[in-house]
């Protein structure tokens, strides 16, 4: 009955307002959270392997480099430079190889008969993150090879078609075993080696540092090779930086490798601006709300004060509006929610399956716990204008 | 429950004068239960007491205590609680709700303490002659009719003081006695007293004490 005498007068024109803009405002909100949340958890299969803000860089090789009169070495000088850049986090030169290397098949492993030149290079450990086992001693039953993923692509669209072999498979080259030919300095040894994984972002061929290091004792000429590609971590959103430090040392860097930042970035700008416009909606719904509940408590102002004269409590009126308020909140916030979901799963989703674009499916929890948080503040705040104007509206009787 | 007036006026009654029998400007205290009666004519501050009484009030000289305590300290708290527990009132304007049906009005006040049961309060209707208009928003009765409504809702909570603001304006002499009669049961049920006011009809009622103003 109380409810019936406090929202008799109350105006639809404001609540239609404020409900539709705090229903925009938090799915607004909603959405550019939880996207937010899946652009975080994006990343291509090749960052599950060297990390999302790894990268290989390498200076160009030039006119010059080809006459022999630029070296594209790194410097230790050099290195320690890029050691104390802000914004990497973590420095590793590639070690070579001090010997030759030929790759051929082993008979009955379901390779075509093949022989070819190849070269080793390895980096620290920590920069794999292979399923596979990437551990080598003098035990081991063959050594682990990363290839580039380009490598069979040439193999399979290039080479086999002109010579004649059959195609490869990814699984094929995986599960057989290759002969690897080393020619060192003073002695030669065959040993056994196995693909383990393939690299997009790496063009090199790849084996445990501690075969490397191990073979380079006992193959090596002895004499240190400088290195000349290096890869780096760095911080999160630095490709400016990254880009700058490009044409300082007028290095080379996969494009494709600091694409991924990039985008992440510039969708995680765009996604922010989206984010704080929605904040924006919500404030102003908020205030909406605020004004309706303000324009519904004047309205009532009779039947309150008149409340309040027969011993009313000003608890119990608050209650009425406070409960009114809540399920009006409740539907909008469960609205909201459903509604981010469908525009994510039926429209965004879509757009970016259709544009190739796989993104992981994060949880949806944080976003809920998001929603009800903005749903306890609008609460809240209409629960102190309520008990605040209702308090008024006793005092002045 | 006792009421202590030292020196009380209302600002508006300051340039008028006031005599030894007047409540304004004069010590004195009512001790309650006591059925008491206000006779004076218009202007003269009938609804300024009771208001001031009730806490509606606050623009007076002096001092009015309840049981001892400066109505002045008290909060709306206070306030609410008291006409919850121990007040109740027949405003001279009534202040019903009109678009509430006379029984809703009743229930209303009703809940809050649970002092009757629907068919005692439907009884009370049919005492005061107004049982057919139980189902009738407020707004669509008389004033006579609404004044016995309002009288009605002031004797469903327990009180130890109901001050009633010429509860019988709008009602004939008949009709004012079977009201007072109910109040003055009513009031004996409570182990209370009141306080009416009057613009000199008594209402063939015999008071315990009258004020003058």
């Amino acid at each position: 009955m109380l409810k019936k005498i406090l929202f008799r007068n109350s105006t639809n024109f404001q609540f239609i307002f404020a409900t539709l803009g705090a229903l925009v405002g938090l799915t607004a909100l909603c959405l550019s959270f939880q996207l937010t949340l899946d652009v975080q958890s994006f990343h291509s299969g090749e960052e599950d392997l060297f990390g999302p803000n790894s990268v290989v860089i390498q200076k160009k090789v030039t006119k010059l480099s080809s006459l022999g009169m630029n070296n594209t070495d790194f410097t230790d000088e050099e290195i320690e430079g890029l050691r104390q850049k802000e914004f990497i986090t973590d420095v590793a030169p590639f070690e070579s190889a001090d010997f030759r290397v030929a790759l051929s098949e082993v008979k009955g492993d379901g390779l075509p008969p093949f022989y070819a030149d190849m070269f080793f290079q390895s980096i620290p450990d920590r920069f794999l993150d292979l399923d596979v086992n990437w551990e080598w001693n003098e035990d081991s039953e063959f050594v682990p090879i990363v290839l580039p993923r380009d490598f069979i692509m040439i193999i399979n669209y290039g080479i086999a078609q002109s010579q004649g072999f059959n195609q490869i498979s990814e699984e094929l080259l995986m599960a057989a075993r290759l002969t690897i030919h080393i020619k060192g300095e003073s002695k030669n040894d065959k040993k056994i080696g196995r693909v383990v994984g393939f690299s997009q972002k790496i063009s090199s061929i790849l084996v445990p540092k501690s075969f490397l290091d191990s073979a380079n004792e006992e193959f090596g000429s002895g004499n240190r090779i400088q290195p000349n590609r290096i890869f780096i971590t760095t911080v999160d959103d630095s490709y400016g930086e990254l880009e700058e430090l490009m044409d300082e040392m007028n290095l080379d860097i996969a494009k494709s490798a600091i694409d991924v930042a990039k985008i992440k970035t510039i969708i995680g700008v765009i996604i922010g601006i989206f984010g704080i416009a929605a904040i924006l909606i919500m404030l102003l719904s908020l205030m909406g709300f605020v004004q309706y509940s303000q324009l519904v408590l004047s309205k009532a102002s009779y039947e309150i004060q008149t409340l309040l004269r027969l011993g009313y409590p000003i608890k119990s009126i608050v209650k009425t509006f406070i409960k009114q308020m809540t399920v009006i909140f409740g539907l909008i916030t469960a609205a909201s929610i459903t509604i981010m979901l469908v525009i994510k799963l039926f429209v965004v989703n879509t757009w970016l399956d259709k544009n190739g674009i796989h993104l992981e499916e994060s949880s949806i929890v944080p976003t809920i716990i998001l929603a009800l948080f903005c749903f306890g503040v609008f609460i809240l705040s209409n629960l102190l204008n309520i008990r605040k104007t209702v308090r008024n509206l006793g005092k002045i009787q | 429950m006792t009421i202590t007036f030292n020196n009380l006026l209302p600002f508006p009654l300051e340039e008028y004068p006031h005599g030894n029998e007047s409540v304004w400007k004069n010590n004195f205290e009512l001790h309650l239960p006591k059925k008491i009666v206000l006779n004076a004519s218009s202007g003269k501050g009938k609804s300024t007491f009771v208001n001031m009484i009730y806490g509606l009030r606050k623009d007076y000289s002096g001092e009015l205590l309840i049981d001892g305590k400066n109505i002045a300290d008290f909060t709306l708290d206070d306030w609410i609680e008291l006409r919850k527990e121990k007040m109740s009132i027949v405003f001279q304007d009534l202040q019903l709700f009109p678009e509430l049906t006379v029984f809703e009005n009743l229930q209303l006040k009703n809940e809050l303490k649970q002092h009757k049961t629907d068919e005692e309060m439907f009884e009370m209707l049919e005492l005061l002659g107004i049982g057919d208009k139980k189902n009738q928003l407020c707004k669509n009765l008389s004033l006579g009719q609404q004044q016995r409504v309002a009288i009605i809702r002031a004797l469903l909570q327990p009180f130890e003081l109901l001050l009633m603001d010429e509860p019988f304006s709008h009602l004939d002499e008949q009709n004012a006695s079977i009201a007072l009669n109910l109040i003055s049961k009513e009031t004996d049920a409570n182990q209370g007293g009141f306080i009416l006011t009057t613009l000199g009809s008594y209402h063939g009622f015999q008071y315990e004490q009258e004020l003058n103003l």
